[in-house]
């Protein structure tokens, strides 16, 4: 242990009034959220292990179970970065920089889908008014702010709008009630939804896309700003960047049906950011 | 075959093969309703303990998630206890908050969200009282979600029961089937020892009804050893039929000597009526001896002297036939009735009593029946007639053809029948010792012949019937 590195991260995190990197010079804490795959044991080991070789220093996948969990243990230092939702990223723009930003199908931008069940008859929003609703966290893009920016649009809240709505805090989940019929419809993002296609087809296979959003800024590596120069946060984001070219890093990608991690750039969400807008105005 | 109508009357080897299988039949009915009875104890106890377990786990797990409404938890903590239970046996769980609206099912379609749980719970039973024993294949059960001692909803869960009435209806037919089997086999094993049982009574019944009831005794190789009580069962048997045989014998014998009887009672008659024709016999001899040169005389003395001797010769030949040993085969005819009067009538002269002697049948009917045993009959009841009627008095011999029978009727002015006579003549009672073997000999002719004898007593006249049916007209 590097008590040097150990002592000067203490005496910074006391003097930002927030600890630095708990348990530094141990591991590398990532942070992720349930917009991850987070149920596939497999995957989270791979991820953990590439990373851990790429940046040559051990890296931990820390999962919690809301966005606004995750995104409290970058901002309090308990994570040092995370991947999290274009959506918290913008909430905290302030205080958090971007690390890196998936690509997926060629691009880094990603969907929100308005689900139903495969017999429902819903053409649109408007159909599903006053049954039950599925969302996956409060403080997820496709999960929530999409459909809640859209029921904006119409002069409507989800409390209103729908008869009851329910927090599955999974986009599986979401997938999960709409498919076993406890829910009508459910907000999901669309990155899971295809990528759960591919690998369970007889969850989706129960559900149909009723509406597609337009395409948004991919859920982002994020970490606190005011560490984005920190050694360990630069190797990080290149070891992230570069995953791709080893081939337990590629492996991993496959994995997740990504096709690699791009720098970004916070116009990226400024889609997302358009919808807060319109939620905010209501 | 033709089954008597009561059971009393059914052979005794069916009867206790039935007997058996009733028995059996009300044994495994006892014995299979206790099996089943544990059997659904031990089920409802299973069962019991199973709902328990799944009620009390989800209970917990599920209470915070009640008490915070929280759909989605309580869905996900209900589809992943589905997922991962063992077996099939629970097929649908419902949670509802404390006010009865569904949190979540294991089934949304079935009990959708924010919908009633009464449709669930208005026949679902608390743990301890779940049971199979319905024969319905699903059972429901409830169960109160509390937290920290507040109620805060309740769960409702079908289980699937089929497999124990399943099991339950299999164990009843294994039993019906062991049952009936076990019955089947005892009834077919009871009929079996009980007519090996039974096999010495029966040759005893064979052999005491053979030859028209008379007794046969058993040959010694038949009489089982095994059994020293039925041994001497047999054995006592065959000499009562040794002792039966030999009164028979012996009343054959006195049957026989009773002709010589009769005839002895005759006798002293029937030397009077030799006699007294001998005096005027020799009185013609001596007319013969004085008178040789006198035809006319001597014709008339030869013809009284033909008369006599043809009287003697007729008396002589009654006295012969009365006494033939084998008269057997011979068929009735009126000689019969003429030796008879022959006989009988010099011992009414003796006493003075006057005869009436009515032959109104002819030799066709009179064939039809064997001579010598309606001589007998005729004979002894003229004799009797002729004791019990005073000195001269009256006796009557009428015979007379009615309805196929042929009816002999002897009437005397006696003072009628004595007790012991009438016993003697009427009835099987044994023969008073002492006492004359006439009357009975008429009892066992007549029962031999098919015939019946009546008795009729007036103030002044005593009249003995005795009906026989001829033969190809036998009574019934």
């Amino acid at each position: 242990m590097d008590r040097r590195r150990f002592l000067e991260g203490l005496v910074a995190g006391a003097i930002l009034g927030a600890p630095v990197r708990a348990g530094a010079g141990i591991s590398f804490r990532l942070g992720l959220t349930p917009v991850f795959l987070d149920n596939d044991a497999v995957v989270i080991d791979r991820l953990r292990s590439s990373l851990s070789d790429a940046m040559g220093e051990p890296v931990d996948l820390i999962q919690r179970r809301t966005y606004q969990e995750i995104t409290a243990s970058i901002l309090d230092g308990s994570v040092d970065a995370a991947w999290i939702c274009g959506f918290p990223f913008l909430q905290h723009r302030e205080n958090l920089s971007l690390l890196g930003v998936p690509v997926w199908r060629g691009r880094p931008l990603y969907q929100s889908y308005l689900i139903a069940g495969i017999g429902d008859d819903a053409t649109g929003l408007e159909d599903l008014r006053g049954d039950v609703h599925a969302f996956s966290d409060p403080d997820s893009n496709s999960g929530f702010l999409v459909t809640a920016s859209d029921l904006a649009r119409l002069g409507e809240t989800p409390e209103r709008f729908f008869a009851r709505s329910v927090f599955t805090y999974g986009h599986r989940n979401v997938v999960r009630a709409v498919a076993g019929g406890l829910t009508r419809s459910g907000s999901v993002d669309g990155y899971v939804w295809e990528t759960l296609a591919a690998v369970e087809p007889s969850l989706t296979g129960r559900t149909r896309i009723v509406a597609r959003s337009e395409w948004l800024g991919f859920p982002p590596f994020a970490a606190r700003a005011d560490r984005a120069s920190d050694e360990d946060l630069q190797r990080f984001g290149a070891a992230l960047r570069n995953l791709g070219e080893q081939p337990a890093g590629r492996e991993v990608l496959d994995l997740l049906f990504l096709d690699g991690v791009a720098e970004g750039d916070p116009g990226l969400f400024d889609g997302i950011a358009a919808r807060m807008a319109e939620v905010a105005r209501l | 075959m033709m089954v008597p109508a009561r059971f009393g009357t059914w052979p005794i080897t069916i009867r206790v093969a039935l007997a058996t299988a009733g028995l059996m039949v009300l044994f495994g009915l006892v014995a299979s309703q206790q099996v089943l009875s544990t059997l659904g104890r031990l089920q409802d106890a299973r069962l019991q303990e199973y709902a328990r377990l799944h009620v009390e786990g989800l209970a917990v797990a599920l209470g915070p998630f009640a008490l915070h409404k929280d759909v989605w938890e309580v869905y996900d903590t209900l589809d992943r206890a589905r997922a991962n239970a063992s077996g099939e046996r629970i097929l649908f769980t419902v949670v509802a908050d404390e006010r009865g609206s569904v949190l979540a099912a294991t089934d949304p379609m079935r009990a959708p969200v924010d919908s009633a749980v009464a449709a669930f719970a208005d026949d679902a039973v608390p743990v301890g009282e779940v049971t199979a024993a319905n024969g319905t294949s699903v059972v429901r059960v409830m169960a109160p979600l509390s937290v920290q001692g507040r109620e805060v909803g309740q769960i409702v869960t079908e289980l699937d029961v089929n497999d124990l009435v399943e099991q339950r209806r299999a164990a009843a037919l294994a039993l019906l089937a062991g049952n009936a089997t076990a019955t089947l086999i005892l009834v077919i094993a009871g009929y079996a020892v009980v007519a090996r049982m039974l096999k010495p009574v029966e040759l005893l019944a064979s052999h005491m009804g053979e030859a028209g009831g008379a007794p046969q005794a058993i040959p010694e190789t038949a009489i089982p050893r095994s059994d020293s009580v039925l041994t001497k069962l047999l054995r006592n048997f065959n000499e009562m039929a040794g002792a039966i045989g030999a009164r028979t014998e012996a009343e054959r014998r006195l049957a026989e000597r009773e002709r010589f009887v009769s005839l002895g009672r005759l006798s002293s008659s029937l030397a009077h009526e030799i006699n007294n024709p001998l005096g005027g016999l020799l009185n013609a001899t001596d007319t013969i001896r004085s008178y040789p040169d006198r035809p006319d005389v001597v014709r008339e003395s030869a013809d009284l002297l033909d008369r006599g001797l043809r009287h003697l010769r007729d008396v002589s030949r009654a006295i012969l036939e009365e006494n033939r040993v084998d008269r057997s085969g011979r068929p009735l005819s009126g000689t019969d009735f003429e030796d008879l009067r022959l006989l009988f009538e010099p011992e009414t002269l003796r006493r003075r009593q006057q005869l009436e002697w009515d032959i109104g049948v002819g030799d066709d009917i009179l064939r039809r029946l064997p001579s010598a045993p309606v001589r007998q009959i005729a004979l002894n009841l003229l004799l009797n007639a002729s004791s019990a009627a005073p000195n001269g008095g009256s006796v009557s011999f009428t015979l007379r053809e009615e309805e196929g029978h042929l009816n002999l009727s002897v009437k005397d002015d006696g003072p009628g029948l004595s007790e012991a006579a009438r016993s003697r003549l009427m009835s099987e009672a044994p023969v008073v010792p002492g006492g004359g073997v006439g009357l009975r000999l008429v009892r066992d002719l007549v029962a031999d012949l098919g015939g019946v004898i009546a008795c009729g007593q007036s103030e002044t006249r005593t009249e003995i019937t005795v009906s026989l049916p001829w033969e190809g007209n036998s009574a019934c």
